[in-house]
């Protein structure tokens, strides 16, 4: 019904305004010709967008699929420099929980599109596809299942602009582009170098940040360059942890941001030669993080009083290594075919490390740190693109190699062995290191072509029709096709809708993970933990390969630009998707009626119970998207900019897939508890307001941006919780000292607003007025206001 | 189903409405702009018509039709505006301004000699272009627009290039900026 209402609107649009021609358009430039010259230097003009099109960039607002851009100007207007924490403040339908005491996941924590899975964003630096990282998150978080892009590995300053695609997209880019695709573009040739220093802190006094960064480029010949941005960056922790009720109300757990130190590095070098341009980008991102597991007591069954007197918190301290470059070179034939042939190299390393532990099952002489292992993804992709313009049309393809490779590596003895002075509690306390048992190293192969056609049937109407067969070597083939359209009824109103379907292959991390501890019962050994789809104990219980999750999107869409300064854009969607990808529920003779042949099979194998990776779900997401941009050029070479931005999407469970008959168990009760089914439909807010404006002036700036944050709900055992929406404010004013020197005073949150506890509980654990009042699911995190100064030297 | 079938058809009745061409892109636009305003801040002593300022286009006009209707009331130093687009250097013939939109180094260069040698001003958008020789070259970093003026270049053309002009511009002499 509304996509009925939306077209009648735009009809009216259409039929109102036929008769109008290019005067406007004519009247409009000529006061760009009437301004001084000095004047016209400084004009802004309209973002442009790569992403969505293979034939280069062109005004964003033009295009036929909905694309947001994000500037440097927006992104560098923060406090904070991780990119998916500033992110989740500029962009409508983008989600960026901070989880905490999730293991792993508090360290890299994951973001989303639309509601949807981390790992169903595609993520692009320059076009080139970025890696994921070997993190698999498995706790009760956002995304719980998936393994997503690290943001926060990348410089903000080296970042020109953010393309964001809303539309499926695997018929041009392959894999994983359903929710959308995230295009980052590095600042290239002719950008004034920079260095910026941030200190900021909450009001609570905790989470101290002190931030430096560079960024310098280097001119060559043919207007070539060498771009460095280099950053250090130091976040502390925030802790938010009530009292421990059972310790005299103590507060004996963190509960907040982890300490987290980052050294960040990106290049992007182009040196033209003849007709050749010779690239090479990349990224490298070196973490040392620290963050709580759960408070053990002085009395805890898991401490030994002789090392630990007073209880101990166990501290996960990861340290994580990621990079990624691209080498290549593009050009132009003497037919005015472009070319551009790559090679990309992606890596990620994860390693586990716990201090502040021991192993219980060792006694006292148990080392109190331990080096637990950890994961690491290699990717190595090999792509050639062709493009050439027909009159009007384009037509591209291209063809592409991969090749990905998943580890894990097993840590010290002491973090994972079952020792002799516990049954039950063997391996690090706090996160207990993969054993060899759960060393893996799997690879695979990916083949894909594709071809792209923009066909321009009238001045007015341009269709654009993609295709993209992929051949992978564990689960088999694909083949998609997108069709999008592109209506220009008048000279102030675009009309745009398409149709695709796309796919996302099950990563490596879903296919391959293992991870599982011992206990004793008696004599006998038993394991539990998350077993790889392929391990006969799983594949006995009915796990089978995992295949790729299949996508359809619709998108319908209008522009209507009645001036330079002003646009507003609504965009409508529907995403399918099948055959989701998810861990199962713990599978286990206590926590599910199993059969007697199931039971059997668990025992056969001296696993207590397990979890592996299904193809289980089918569901559809819809919403729209509306846009508003607005700006005012004022005297004196001021001027205010407003960007406006509502989404809202609605995830529901349509079906599950077939039940492995042997469990005796629904498929509902396999990998859909209410704990499951509440955070997959309503974990995640289903609408945001972004409003960001911006006074500018010779002398100061002011940024203003609010924003509202939906609801959402998580689960205290069975029952649904919900937590209301929120606003928030963010302001900054930035003094221009001289023309390169600028001071900036900002606030993040500044009314210091938290999302909504869980309420009163009979839990020793969550509740308000225990240690976890909040839920970690909350889209703005929980640490309140935040307050900083940056100081800006351009050269 | 219902949503999916009525986005189809109402794009198909959309289809049979009338239409106008899609606003040329911002970028260009103001480009477009950079060309007459460009002009004005020369001097071209050997003006190649003294009845009108002849802009010309080679090879590729990424401006489309806006160009000739933008120009259709302007006049350059007095004199009304003709937009030329042409495919060859052989086609050139007279001209006051060359705007250079050629796909490879080699094409652009032969056009750049040969716009030395007739004391052309020389405007493009392509990279490296002012180090080859070319006089004006225009980018936008940023989203702003920036200009670089082979100053030699100019001087070696006969063409005076304004010290207004030159203020705003990143220039190269001796082969250096």
């Amino acid at each position: 019904m509304i996509v009925i209402i939306f077209f009648l609107i735009s009809f009216v649009f259409s039929v109102s305004e036929v008769i109008a021609d290019d005067t406007n358009e004519i009247s409009e430039t000529g006061k760009y010709y009437d301004m001084p010259l000095e004047e016209l230097v400084y004009v802004q003009t309209q973002s442009r967008a790569e992403v969505g099109s293979r034939t280069g960039s062109r005004c964003h607002l033009c295009a036929e699929v909905p694309i947001d851009v994000i500037t440097s100007e927006q992104l560098e207007a923060s406090g904070y420099t991780e990119l998916s924490r500033v992110l989740s403040k500029l962009l409508p339908s983008f989600n960026y929980p901070r989880p905490s005491i999730t293991d792993g996941t508090d360290h890299a924590p994951p973001f989303t599109l639309r509601g949807l899975n981390p790992d169903q964003v595609l993520v692009l630096i320059n076009g080139k596809r970025l890696h994921q990282g070997s993190l698999l998150h498995i706790n009760g978080t956002i995304g719980r299942g998936s393994s997503g892009v690290d943001l926060n590995t990348i410089p903000i300053r080296a970042i020109e602009r953010i393309e964001v695609l809303r539309d499926g997209a695997a018929a041009q880019y392959g894999s994983d582009a359903i929710a959308g695709i995230i295009n980052i573009i590095l600042k290239g040739y002719g950008f004034n170098n920079s260095v910026n220093s941030i200190i900021g802190k909450t009001t609570s006094g905790d989470g101290l940040m002190k931030e430096a960064d560079l960024f310098y480029s280097f001119p060559l010949k043919q207007d070539g360059f060498f771009n460095i941005t280099l950053e250090a960056r130091h976040r502390g922790e925030t802790n938010r942890a009530g009292g421990d009720i059972q310790d005299n109300g103590r507060i004996n757990t963190h509960f907040g941001d982890p300490d987290t130190k980052d050294i960040l590095l990106a290049i992007n070098t182009e040196i033209p030669k003849g007709d050749i341009t010779y690239y090479i980008q990349g990224l490298l991102n070196r973490r040392s993080s620290k963050a709580g597991a759960f408070y053990r007591r002085k009395t805890d069954s898991r401490n030994i009083v002789e090392i630990y007197p007073d209880g101990f918190l166990p501290i996960i301290a990861p340290k994580i290594l990621d990079y990624s470059f691209t080498a290549g070179l593009k050009g132009t034939t003497d037919d005015a075919i472009k070319w551009d042939i790559s090679y990309t190299q992606g890596f990620n390393d994860y390693h586990f490390y716990v201090k502040n532990s021991l192993n219980r099952s060792l006694g006292i002489t148990s080392p109190t740190s331990f080096d637990a292992g950890g994961t690491r993804v290699m990717q190595n992709m090999i792509s050639l693109d062709v493009s050439k313009r027909l009159g009007e049309h384009y037509l591209s393809g291209g063809l592409e190699f991969r090749h990905e490779n998943y580890k894990i590596y097993s840590g010290e003895q002491a973090s994972y062995i079952l020792g002799p002075y516990s049954d039950w509690y063997g391996g690090s306390q706090g996160f207990p290191g993969f054993s060899p048992e759960n060393e893996v190293s799997s690879s695979r192969k990916n083949y894909a072509a594709y071809l792209d056609l923009k066909y321009a049937l009238t001045k007015a109407i341009t269709v654009d029709l993609a295709t993209r067969a992929e051949h992978y070597s564990d689960f088999g083939s694909t083949l998609d096709g997108k069709l999008a359209l592109r209506i220009k009824p008048t000279s102030t109103v675009l009309l745009r809708a398409s149709m695709s379907s796309g796919f996302r292959a099950p990563s490596l991390t879903q296919s391959y993970f293992s991870y599982t501890q011992t206990i004793k019962d008696g004599n006998d050994i038993y394991t539990y933990g998350n077993y790889r789809v392929n391990h006969p104990a799983a594949q006995a219980l009915g796990a089978k390969d995992l295949k790729a999750e299949k996508s359809r999107h619709y998108t319908a869409g209008i522009v209507y630009q009645p001036n330079k300064n002003l646009a507003l854009t609504a965009d409508f969607f529907i995403t399918d998707i099948k055959d989701r990808i998810m861990p199962t529920t713990y599978i286990s003779k206590w926590t599910l009626p199993l059969s007697p042949e199931a039971i059997k099979i668990l025992e056969q194998y001296g696993i207590d119970g397990l979890v592996y990776f299904t193809n289980a779900l089918k569901t559809s997401t819809k919403g729209i998207d509306l846009r508003l941009q607005y700006n005012v050029d004022l005297t004196s070479g001021r001027n205010i900019k407003f960007l406006g931005g509502y989404s809202r999407a609605s995830t529901s469970i349509k079906g599950t897939t077939q039940n492995p008959h042997l469990l005796g168990i629904s498929m509902t009760d396999l990998v859909l508890d209410e704990y499951t089914r509440v955070t997959l439909e309503d974990g995640q807010p289903k609408d945001s307001i972004k409003l960001w404006t911006k006074y500018e002036s010779k002398k100061y700036d002011l940024v203003l941006n609010i924003n509202r944050f939906g609801s959402f709900s998580s689960t205290y055992g069975k029952e649904k919780i919900t937590f209301g929406a929120k606003w928030t404010v963010d302001a900054e004013f930035s003094y221009k000292i001289t023309k390169n020197i600028t001071l900036s005073i900002g606030g993040d949150n500044i009314f210091n607003v938290k999302p909504d506890e869980w309420g009163n509980t009979d839990d020793r654990l969550v509740g308000s007025n225990k240690i976890i009042k909040y839920s970690q699911y909350a889209p703005f995190g929980y640490n309140g206001a935040y307050y900083y100064l940056r100081l800006g030297i351009g050269f | 189903m219902i949503t999916r079938i009525t986005i189809l058809l109402v794009l198909i009745v959309a289809l049979l409405l009338p239409f106008t061409s899609w606003s040329l892109d911002d970028e260009l636009r103001l480009e477009a702009v950079f060309l007459g305003r460009f002009a004005s801040f020369v001097e071209i002593p050997n003006s190649a018509s003294k009845t009108q300022f002849i802009i010309t286009l080679i090879d590729k006009n990424p401006y489309g039709s806006f160009i000739y209707d933008f120009y259709k009331d302007k006049t350059i130093h007095g004199k009304p505006v003709l937009i030329r687009h042409v495919k060859r250097i052989d086609d050139i013939g007279i001209c006051d301004m060359l705007f250079i939109n050629v796909d490879t180094n080699t094409q652009r260069q032969a056009i750049i000699d040969y716009a030395l040698k007739n004391s052309i001003l020389t405007v493009s958008n392509s990279r490296g272009f002012a180090e080859s020789g070319g006089i004006i070259q225009i980018n936008f970093v940023n989203r702003k627009p920036t200009i670089k003026i082979n100053y030699d270049a100019a001087v070696k053309s006969g063409i005076k290039v304004s010290a207004p002009l030159l203020s705003l511009a990143t220039v190269l002499t001796g082969g250096r900026q």
